[in-house]
């Protein structure tokens, strides 16, 4: 029991965390602390992710429902890390509108235990509890901005339509436990074996559907637009990042690792849900004009990538989706940092076209950006063409050669949204050029992500072995 | 740019010296290994770049690499002498060179990596600082609009060169250009990679149909048309087919493809040139002539045709660069480049002159220059090829117009009255002189010593074709079917020349127009973009539900056919009257729920459905399940209900036209659930559990209903948190309930 304990100790002491901070922060100074909450939350969730990353020695607790490996491991990290760095980007927003609240902090550090749960659960119950612990911390950080009626409605449909995914997933588990009599992934593997019974395969099917729903696949995704743009900048920015890849983890961790015996049963199915993603996230996108909603449809088109990563079913699909996501991350963080810092006259912007000639006001966050977005559109030589190149050779080796194709023709329609921008920066006409004042913090942020884009050698962040390690950790 | 023409500083200050020299040391560089590489040696260097992709940053020196290198490096050189001077006191000159100087680099890493992954890379760099040149003069609308045309035809170009890369990789089982073993045409993937490869290098090379990008480039600067666009980068998709010729050569697809887009391509650009007034523009559309022809012979691929085709290279690549030079000295020196408009230069520009004849005379094909020795090889090649007709016939035709838009370039501008001009006709300085009398030449000299340009094109050729070819140049050996047909090409195109004033009025026209169709398109993917979107984002939940379980409805009814389901009707025999009035009772309220305008109705309605299905349960003795789903039935009814007082009024309006929708929908979930439960239950249930609590549950918790065994003894805890859940889930209710006040009127 208490091996058991030690192993989930991170989780733990977040959990006590957010609890001691929420108590202590009622009964004093309730949200004069919040800038301080959002620094220690910060600094406690980057604690945490070190400790992770050079915790060794894998292990299962209570019976198989919790599983600590190297795939756990990467995506807690990852998870953590982009947490932190959320936070910070985003408190001057906050500060700005008057939306610094003690709770948001916390409600953020219990959505990452959530995801914490969810990328190291060896049991679809517990699968499931993390989901929910995550999803409930993340409908009320939606709509937290209760006097703005587009912050509740999306707080509202994200509610509603994360429910109803949470229905088909459950749903999905009951058939799986009546014909696995099992939760355990290793049961339903075996369950399984090489011909997956009807019942598994139905119960496969919803689970799937509402997966898809939490990744934001299409055509899962009608709640990412709506939600993205009615959320506040930092709550979005945070969607954008750390539950994309918990979701995309615990994917990949039920596929492989409770179906890993049936390929064949999912692939056609994850692979319908790349294609629809990265076709419909690059096509809606060339409409949109106001900039969070399209970073909406470039997550849909990005969460469409890192599936077709999956759907190659294989250790080498596995780790370029880790690696593509990791990247995701990355390019997300700089781009939200330099979004949170939109303002025109001390009012927050999220309109396109009014970053016309930011290239004259601001060069060097101009070019930061610039790297982004040719990064996001996957050109070379940035680590945005590695990420796209990876998938696109996990798929070819996986024989799915038409998707791959269809891959390459979807990125070059999306890379138009993307150098609409970059037109808008350099190109545009305006009377006065857009200047925004870019806090230290977010342009550390929005610097440090497109250097690393430039940084050319994916060995260079040392992420390959480990994404390596994780995979293989994940498949078998 | 200064109009005196010289610079405050010389030659643009330290930019433009360091622009100047590199390229010139790197010419050097590549110059002294002519020797070797003339004596058929392959030179290599291997550099790990990104092990993990196979990436290796392989250098290879051969014959074909060679060739573009030094016309790279050496009109690179000449190109930013020029710009020292053309754009030396320009505000953003620095940036224009740092654009060029990326773009150099792009484009000998292009012809040098040994690594198609590589090679895309630098192909991309190229793609991009082309963009950034055409765009240089952001402040006009056009530049900005004919850059991002380029930006995306090449860039298409090249996404679908690098899908073909990936298969070529998995084809080849390699990515280095060098290993690949043989020839691809006999692998399964062979059509794919071809047409990838294709649509990579046409676009990159303005064939038609994706040619009409290359004369609105013309935009940019006249440095960067005679460096990018007339010289080297459109040559890149020449190179890509040119290197791998010998491993996706030599099939007729390959042959026709070729023979018939590039010998399209030379007649329908030289009929074009002829129409242009903008000499700039004339000499566009004579590149893509040349272009034409250079992927005409590449497809023909007989040894005559490759070593015509990298003579020809050669011979255009001086004559059209000294001419896009001079051109641009033109304007400089006059104002305008308006080909009515331009006479009798040649007294106020006499070395402009000079060389502009020259490098007519070498594009009109005229002996002794480098340009009959490159005509005579085209003709040559053509009347030896497969489909000798066609080829020489396309040949025969853009020769003749070759020679009259050299005679509208150059000859008519300089001779004659002078004529007036914006500005005072005056000659330029040395730099921009430097470049077109330098290479025009250079043509001279190699005409008359075709011998020197051996060295390079007999080990291009050689690369080309993946074989030994023996190559011999010469300026004229014999009276022969070419050298007569050379002379019918100058008899003609000197009839044509003189008409060629009638000739322009007739063929203006003739308009085919490909730009408005560019623009169509453009707004197209716009408005079809957000028109798609309008049509599935609509911004209500409604919508998003239905659209979810749509998904959900496909994806299982997939799983279902891919399974081969077909659900088996269970038998109704013994099906008795109090089944059949639950059914019906079920089935009333269902239908109630879908018809009724009242939300309170249908809420009522579904309740009753519930009620049903707890019947169900007590038909088939399970009362405890009967009596849980009887209390959620009511709970869920009364808690909707007094969330519904809270809503605002149905508009019934919008709820008639979506119910159709709404009802097919609901009709294909339900057939859907019925199908998968039918199915499902066909198949055996996993009985361990049933069987242990069957075992269990008399001797370990004293009771004998398993259901009530479950909740209160194994799973204790459970049923304990869930009323837990419940009681403080209904306080939260109480709380809401009593906290919102309806807004005082």
């Amino acid at each position: 029991m208490s091996a058991d304990l030690t192993l989930i100790l991170p989780e733990i002491v977040l959990a006590l965390y957010a609890m001691g901070a929420l108590i202590g922060a009622v009964y004093t100074g309730k949200d004069a602390l919040a800038r301080p909450l959002i620094w220690s939350t910060a600094a406690v969730l980057a604690v945490v992710a070190f400790w992770v990353a050079f915790s060794s020695g894998d292990g299962s607790a209570f019976d198989g429902m919790i599983v600590k490996d190297g795939f756990a491991r990467f995506a807690q990290v990852t998870i953590l890390l982009s947490a932190a760095i959320v936070l910070v980007i985003g408190q001057d927003y906050m500060a700005r509108n008057a939306m610094l609240k003690f709770e948001y902090p916390l409600l953020i550090t219990l959505s990452v235990i959530g995801m914490m749960v969810m990328v190291s659960s060896g049991n679809l119950l517990t699968i499931y509890m993390g989901l929910e612990l995550q999803s409930l911390a993340l409908y009320v950080v939606a709509s937290m901005r209760r006097d703005s009626v587009r912050s509740t409605e999306a707080g509202l449909k994200y509610f509603v339509l994360g429910a109803l995914s949470s229905g088909l997933l459950l749903y999905g588990i009951s058939l799986t436990y009546g014909y696995a009599g099992t939760l355990s992934f290793a049961g339903v593997i075996g369950a399984a074996g090489d011909e997956a019974p009807l019942g598994l395969l139905f119960g496969l099917v919803f689970m799937i559907a509402g997966f898809a729903f939490k990744v934001s696949a299409a055509p899962f995704h009608m709640w990412t637009p709506d939600v993205y743009e009615g959320s506040p900048t930092p709550v979005t920015a945070f969607f954008a990042t750390a539950p994309k890849v918990a979701a995309m983890a615990m994917f990949a961790r039920v596929v492989h690792d409770a179906f890993g015996g049936v390929v064949s049963d999912w692939q056609q199915i994850v692979a319908f849900l790349s294609v629809v993603s990265m076709f419909l996230g690059a096509i809606a996108a060339i409409g949109q004009t106001d900039i969070k909603r399209l970073m909406a449809y470039s997550s849909i088109a990005h969460m469409g990538y890192a599936l077709m990563g999956l759907a190659a079913g294989t250790a080498g699909g596995v780790e370029a989706m880790l690696l593509y996501m990791a990247i995701y991350v990355v390019m997300n963080i700089g781009t939200f940092a330099f979004i949170l810092s939109m303002t025109r006259d001390g009012r927050d912007v999220t309109d396109i076209a009014s970053l016309r000639l930011l290239s004259k006001s601001r060069p060097g966050a101009a070019l930061a950006l610039l790297v982004l977005m040719f990064s996001l559109a996957g050109v070379p030589p940035t680590l945005g063409f590695f990420a796209k190149y990876g998938v696109l050779q996990a798929a070819v080796d996986a024989n799915l050669v038409w998707l791959a194709v269809l891959g390459v023709i979807a990125s070059v329609i999306g890379a138009f949204y993307y150098l609409r921008i970059v037109f808008f920066m350099y190109f545009g006409e305006a009377e006065e050029p857009f200047a925004p004042e870019v806090a230290m913090p977010q342009m550390i942020a929005l610097a440090g992500a497109a250097i690393l884009m430039l940084a050319l050698l994916p060995e260079l962040l040392g992420l390959e072995p480990l994404a390596a390690g994780a995979a293989a950790a994940l498949v078998n | 740019m200064a109009d005196d023409g010289t610079d405050r500083r010389f030659l643009g200050g330290p930019a433009g010296w360091i622009s100047i020299l590199l390229p010139f040391g790197l010419f050097l560089w590549f110059a002294q290994h002519i020797p070797a590489v003339a004596g058929g040696a392959v030179l290599r260097w291997d550099v790990e770049w990104i092990p993990s992709l196979g990436v290796t940053l392989g250098i290879l020196l051969d014959g074909l690499s060679l060739s573009f290198a030094l016309l790279i490096s050496g009109i690179g050189a000449l190109v930013t002498l020029y710009s020292a001077s053309y754009l030396g006191g320009h505000p953003h000159y620095v940036r224009f060179v740092c654009y060029l100087m990326a773009f150099m680099t792009g484009m000998l890493g292009l012809v040098l990596s040994d690594n198609l992954l590589a090679l895309f890379v630098f192909w991309e760099v190229t793609t991009v600082s082309s963009y950034l040149l055409i765009g240089f003069n952001a402040d006009e609308a056009k530049s900005r609009r004919n850059a991002l045309q380029a930006l995306v035809v090449t860039g298409t170009g090249g996404l679908a060169f690098l899908a073909g890369i990936v298969l070529i990789g998995t084809a080849a089982g390699t990515f280095s250009i060098s290993a690949i073993e043989g020839s691809l045409a006999d692998h399964a993937l062979y059509l794919p990679i071809f047409w990838l490869v294709i649509a990579g290098a046409f676009s990159k090379s303005a064939q038609f149909p994706l040619h009409f990008w290359l004369p609105n480039a013309m935009a940019a600067p006249t440095p960067v048309s005679a460096y990018l666009h007339s010289a080297t980068m459109v040559k890149g998709g020449v190179y890509l087919l040119a290197r791998m010729n010998p491993s996706l050569g030599g099939t007729d697809l390959w042959f026709w493809t070729l023979a018939i887009a590039g010998g399209f391509t030379a007649v329908f650009a030289s009929v074009l040139a002829i129409r242009q007034t903008d000499i700039k523009q004339v000499l566009a559309y004579t590149t893509l002539m040349a272009l034409g022809t250079l992927v005409l012979f590449i497809g023909v691929g007989t040894d005559y045709a490759l070593e015509a085709a990298m003579a020809f290279l050669l011979v255009h690549s001086f004559y059209k660069a000294a001419l896009f030079l001079m051109i641009g000295v033109v304007d400089h020196g006059t104002g305008t480049r308006d080909a009515t408009v331009l006479r009798g230069l040649g007294r106020a520009m006499p070395v402009t002159m000079l060389a502009a004849m020259l490098a007519a005379a070498s594009m009109a094909g005229l002996p002794p220059l480098f340009g009959f020795v490159g005509k005579e090889f085209l003709y040559k090649a053509a009347l030896g090829a497969p489909a000798m007709i066609w080829v020489t016939g396309c040949i025969f035709a853009a020769s003749v117009l070759m020679f009259v838009a050299a005679g509208i370039a150059a000859w008519r501008p300089f001779t004659g009255p002078l004529a007036e001009t914006p500005v005072e006709p005056h000659e330029g300085p040395w730099p921009m002189l430097a470049g077109p009398v330098l290479l025009s030449v250079l043509g001279l000299a190699f005409g008359l010593m075709p011998d020197w340009a051996e060295a390079l094109v007999a080990p291009a050729a050689t690369a080309v074709a993946g074989r030994p070819v023996e190559v011999d140049l010469y300026l004229f050996k014999e009276v022969n079917a070419a050298f007569v047909l050379s002379l019918v090409t100058f008899a003609t195109g000197f009839v044509l020349y003189l008409l060629h004033g009638r000739l322009r009025s007739g063929l203006a026209r003739f308009k085919p127009r490909f730009d408005p169709g560019w623009d169509r398109l453009m707004d197209g993917v716009a408005a079809g973009a957000a028109g798609l979107t309008g049509l599935i984002q609509t911004g209500r939940l409604r919508r998003y539900i239905f659209v979810t379980f749509l998904a959900l409805g496909l994806s299982t009814a997939v799983a279902v056919w891919r399974a081969g389901l077909s659900p088996e009707i269970p038998p109704l025999d013994d099906l008795e009257v109090k089944h059949w009035s639950v059914l019906t009772f079920i089935l009333a309220g269902a239908l109630l729920t879908a018809f009724t305008n009242s939300r309170m109705t249908a809420v009522a309605a579904l309740g009753v459905v519930g009620i049903g299905v707890a019947l169900v349960f007590i038909i088939f003795g399970a009362p405890d399940v009967a009596i849980t789903q009887l209390l959620v039935e009511v709970l869920q009814v009364v808690l909707v209900a007094v969330a519904m007082l809270k809503l605002p009024y149905l508009n019934h309006e919008y709820v008639k036209t979506v119910r159709g929708w709404d009802l097919l929908l609901a009709i294909s979930i339900g057939a859907m659930t019925t199908v998968i439960l039918l199915a499902v239950q066909a198949a055996p249930l996993d009985l361990e559990l049933t069987a242990f609590f069957e075992e269990a549950s008399a001797p370990l918790a004293f009771g004998r209903n398993i259901v009530n065994v479950i909740l209160v003894d194994f799973r204790a805890l459970d049923t304990f948190g869930e009323i837990a859940v419940v009681a403080v889930a209904a306080l939260g209710a109480y709380a809401l309930l009593k906290g919102v006040r309806r807004p005082s009127p």
